[in-house]
């Protein structure tokens, strides 16, 4: 379905025409990517987006969603765009924000850095780092935005210490559905980034909920992320070349461990220890294929990685990095994590141990940049289900309930035997936790994709919902939300009302949030 | 290996835009993070490594076509392959294998750009990439006396390459090349007038016949020549003997070289010893297929062990530009006295192109100047004097680029500093 003349002109007025394409070599571009041929028939391919559009400012992307909603076309907006950014339906634009990728604002004295969407997670860590400051950045990687409704849950590899989006969102500039610029918090109020609550409008809950909008309730233009003490180099020290870097040194004051238990008991403890005390800077439950595929530089290492590890691990663990805002500080932290250890049988990673690996793990966690190897590179198509966040010694069951599925799809050939555990991290100091399950595989068959996904989204929902793990974070179509809203108090009815509020055109492409459809 | 054999490679894309980013472990700072000019420059994914791979599977699928726009898009893009390094910093798979034969096939069937054609032309008639030269391809060495390697026995061939012997700006580099073997006693000779084109600039463009035809051509007469050893100063060059010619089974045992390499060994072996001071302080650009796409070929042939890890058997190493030639040019400016060396924000395996290679310097000069005024205002801001490189095609380009941009950074090739200092 092309579009209409007029519409098109007037896209290619508001951005220049070299901003702005429907060519099919362009749309077809955004179109969902991977492993085309696996998938069961053509038919199931997604529609091409019916132009795409490179907006520069806010002013730009009001003026489109006002285009849009004026011409009844829908839009979607991304950022670096990995996965969950295809339209379901024709008539639809994509605004692709890569011109949006200012850092506008780093307030040392306020804590806080304000960002456009395209700004991604190395970048601006790097940029505070200079400055003795870090963020929190989406545990997705690097490669992804780092503002906090740009990237999903926010929940990031330094969640321990530094939370994530729910604590670290602070005021936001959105374009709403139909085209009106809202600044929430002070922004609204005085132009200032510091809060997102006030003075001025706040509607962090409306805009954020459990995940985020996911594209489907406006643009989100820019926001303002909580900045964190960092008690580390301006820049890590990184030899060699890609992707064999080393990393001589691991800076003072900093330590890291992978930890392994006998009993998920005696893991649990030791989380709500590290946590107590609070000495952790990252505690991530990883597995020890997570940690063998952060290292190696391939497949085939990774596998031999996986192995190695394998052996020096004794069942549940965690990875941990320990950093002191002084010697003095770090001793006692160290001291800490030893008694910890000692009273919960911890078993230590002895490759972890290593200084110079140990330097090169933990700057890999540090920056994010392992994820791309342990979610897709093993055949380009990784999967799993994204749960949910709630109370940590719930959370710890999580594993239990969730391995038992992932061992149902091994003994079916389905996914790869990694002979680990699903993953569970700790946020804010053990206050509340958070799990998932990810798996590889080669989807080989026409029909394996939709056997593995289809079996893990059932099953995650089943033990969602029955083992009371609260709402995952993949909670993403109406389908969904019309299944979790009567179990959870029946939310995806305000969540309907904001989208009709907030979107009465329904212009915003939402069939990854939820669409206002009527309730029977 | 035609795209056909590549769509796996393809399919294993997970649109994760590392692509358009130099490594994420080496950012410093907000700035300089892009490494791909096309997508830099024309911002649509489309333009990206990963925006490739997913029209090249469109393509095999009949989804698109070879359409005006698919030609304009193929070509706007330097085949630099930094997309290719930092995919593979996590991935395992091929990415600018892809792009090299999305081109192939373009020309097999017939959809090429004008310009384009126009070179391969002067390449089909003349044997030279610099259409319209009026000079003749021998000229930069009348007087000096250089053996003829077709006539009589050499241990090494210096193969000047087409642009130097066809601008006369660049002929300051061949001299330089030619003072500094006779300095160490090196036993060397020219083809002259009877080199011909490496055919490597053709192969970027996808005239892979052009490219086997030149590749033929030269091993035919360095093998009657019986030398042993190539060297050249010319990174296009480098990259054609000795990973093309490779990968198409045609080096045989011939030493390739590049001049940077073959002076480095000679100043550490005590054959050349840099004397002179030069105070000025310069910077030095990694030419993309000096560097990161001048690692040697790796020749596998194997199977994908079905299953849900992509494994191979035998073990297959990827080409990640790891083992790149980027120590040797370095190593020659630091022997030079006086002479400091300041690096760029970008550099190695995941430097910035200098905007000349793929063929769009002469399908789009604009874009090609682009991409280059943006590595002299990187350069710029080292405060060096000089961009120093190694590639005639980076020394044109950055030459353009400072005139273009008023500014008074000097270019030189290290050759040209090194000859200076013996
Ligand atoms: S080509 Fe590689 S780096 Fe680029 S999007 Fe695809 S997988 Fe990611
Ligand atoms: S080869 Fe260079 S210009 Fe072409 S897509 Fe890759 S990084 Fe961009």
């Amino acid at each position: 379905m092309a579009l209409a003349r007029d519409f098109y002109w007037s896209l290619e007025g508001i951005l220049g025409a070299e901003n702005v394409s429907e060519d099919p070599v362009v749309t077809e571009s955004y179109s969902f990517p991977i492993r085309r041929k696996t998938m069961p028939d053509k038919v199931t391919y997604l529609p091409r987006f019916e132009a795409v559009a490179l907006p520069a400012s806010t002013a730009e992307v009001q003026a489109i969603v006002r285009l849009c909603n004026r011409h009844k076309v829908q839009y979607k907006a991304s950022s670096t765009g990995w996965l969950y950014c295809d339209p379901v339906g024709p008539n639809c634009i994509k605004l692709d924000l890569r011109r949006m990728n200012r850092i506008l604002e780093i307030n040392e004295k306020g804590m806080y850095a304000a960002i456009e969407p395209y700004v991604v997670g190395a970048q601006l860590q790097a940029e505070l780092m200079k400055r003795g400051l870090t963020c929190n950045q989406c545990g997705a990687g690097a490669n992804c935005s780092v503002m906090p409704l740009a990237s999903h849950v926010g929940l990031g590899h330094m969640s321990q210490s530094g939370s994530y989006t729910e604590r670290n969102l602070l005021a936001v500039e959105w374009v709403t559905g139909d085209g009106e610029i809202v600044r929430l918090g002070s922004l609204g109020s005085h132009g200032d980034w510091f809060c997102g609550d006030g003075p001025g409008p706040s509607l962090r809950g409306i805009i954020r909920g459990n995940t985020t909008p996911l594209a489907g309730l406006g643009v989100f233009t820019a926001g303002a992320v909580k900045v964190y003490h960092w008690p580390g180099p301006a820049a890590w020290r990184v030899d060699g070349v890609c992707p064999k870097y080393t990393h001589p040194e691991m800076p003072p004051n900093f330590m890291i461990r992978y930890l392994s238990f006998k009993d998920i008991d005696d893991a649990f403890e030791a989380v709500r220890r590290v946590g107590e005390a609070e000495i952790g800077y990252t505690l991530m439950g990883f597995n020890a294929a997570m940690m063998a595929s952060n290292i190696a530089t391939d497949n085939q290492e990774d596998l031999d990685y996986l192995k190695r590890f394998a052996g020096q691990v004794q069942g549940v663990g965690f990875l941990l990095i320990i950093v002191g805002n002084s010697a003095l500080d770090f001793d006692y932290k160290k001291r800490t994590l030893e008694q910890i250890m000692a009273e919960t049988g911890a078993m230590s990673l002895k490759d972890v141990e290593d200084p110079v690996m140990g330097a090169g793990f933990a700057w890999r966690f540090i920056r994010i940049t392992g994820s791309i190897r342990e979610t897709s590179r093993a055949t380009g198509w990784g999967g799993g289900t994204v749960g949910g966040s709630d109370v940590f010694p719930l959370m710890t069951r999580y594993i239990l309930h969730t391995s038992h599925l992932k061992q149902q799809l091994i003994d079916q050939g389905l996914i790869m035997d990694d002979f680990t555990h699903p993953f569970i991290q700790s946020i804010e100091h053990g206050h509340t936790g958070h799990g998932e399950i990810l798996i590889r595989y080669n989807p080989a068959g026409p029909d394996h994709i939709a056997r593995v996904q289809g079996m893990l989204s059932r099953e995650a929902n089943k033990t969602a919902i029955e083992g009371r793990f609260g709402v995952p974070h993949h909670v993403w179509s109406d389908a969904l939300h019309d299944m979790y809203g009567p179990n959870v108090g029946n939310y995806h009815l305000l969540l309907r009302k904001i989208k009709k509020n907030f979107d009465p055109g329904q212009a915003s492409e939402s069939s990854n949030y939820i669409t206002a459809k009527e309730e029977k | 290996m035609a795209l056909e054999d590549l769509r796996n490679e393809m399919e294993t894309c997970r649109r994760c835009s590392a692509c358009k980013f130099m490594p994420f472990e080496k950012v410093s700072g907000y700035q300089p993070v892009n490494v791909c000019p096309s997508i830099s420059r024309y911002n649509f994914h489309t333009y990206s490594g990963g925006g490739r791979m997913v029209n090249g599977v469109a393509l095999l699928e009949d989804r698109i076509g070879f359409s005006e726009k698919f030609i304009e898009v193929m070509y706007n893009c330097q085949v630099c392959g930094a997309c290719d390094v930092s995919c593979k910093y996590a991935m395992d798979m091929e990415v600018i294998e892809p792009i090299y034969e999305t081109r192939i096939k373009a020309v097999k069937e017939g959809h090429t750009s004008p310009d384009l054609d126009k070179v391969v032309n002067s390449l089909r008639k003349q044997g030279t990439m610099v259409p319209g030269a009026r000079i003749k391809r021998g000229d930069w060495a009348a007087g000096l006396g250089l053996k003829d390697c077709t006539a009589e026995k050499v241990d090494v061939i210096y193969h000047a390459g087409c642009l130097t012997s066809f601008n006369k700006d660049m002929w300051k580099q061949a001299k330089s090349i030619v003072k500094l073997l006779q300095k160490a006693d090196v036993d060397f000779g020219i083809a002259g007038e009877k080199e011909t084109c490496c055919g490597g600039r053709a192969y970027q463009m996808g005239y892979q016949e052009d490219f086997l035809n030149q590749a033929r051509k030269n091993m035919a007469m360095i093998t009657k020549s019986g030398a042993k050893t190539l060297v050249t100063g010319c990174a296009d060059g480098y990259h054609a003997f000795k990973v093309l010619y490779d990968k198409f089974d045609l080096k045989g045992d011939l030493e390739v070289l590049h001049v940077t390499e073959y002076l480095d060994n000679l100043i550490k072996a005590g054959k050349l010893t840099p004397k002179k001071r030069l105070d000025i302080t310069v910077t030095y650009h990694d030419p993309c297929h000096l560097g990161r796409l001048g690692e040697p070929f790796i020749h596998w042939q194997g199977r994908e062990v079905p299953g849900h890890i992509r494994i191979f058997e035998p073990r297959k190493e990827f080409r990640r530009g790891t083992y790149g030639v980027y120590e040797p040019p370095r190593a020659v400016l630091k022997s030079i006295p006086g002479l400091k060396l300041v690096e760029m924000g970008r550099i190695k395996e995941y430097a910035w192109c200098c905007g000349a290679g793929g063929g769009v310097s002469e399908s789009n000069p604009d874009f090609s100047m682009w991409t280059a005024l943006e590595r002299v205002a990187e350069a710029e801001a080292t405060e060096a004097q000089a961009i120093t490189t190694a590639c005639p095609w980076c020394v044109k380009n950055f030459n353009g680029a400072i005139k273009e941009r008023g500014s008074n950074l000097k270019v030189f090739d290290v050759v040209e500093l090194l000859a200076r200092a013996v």
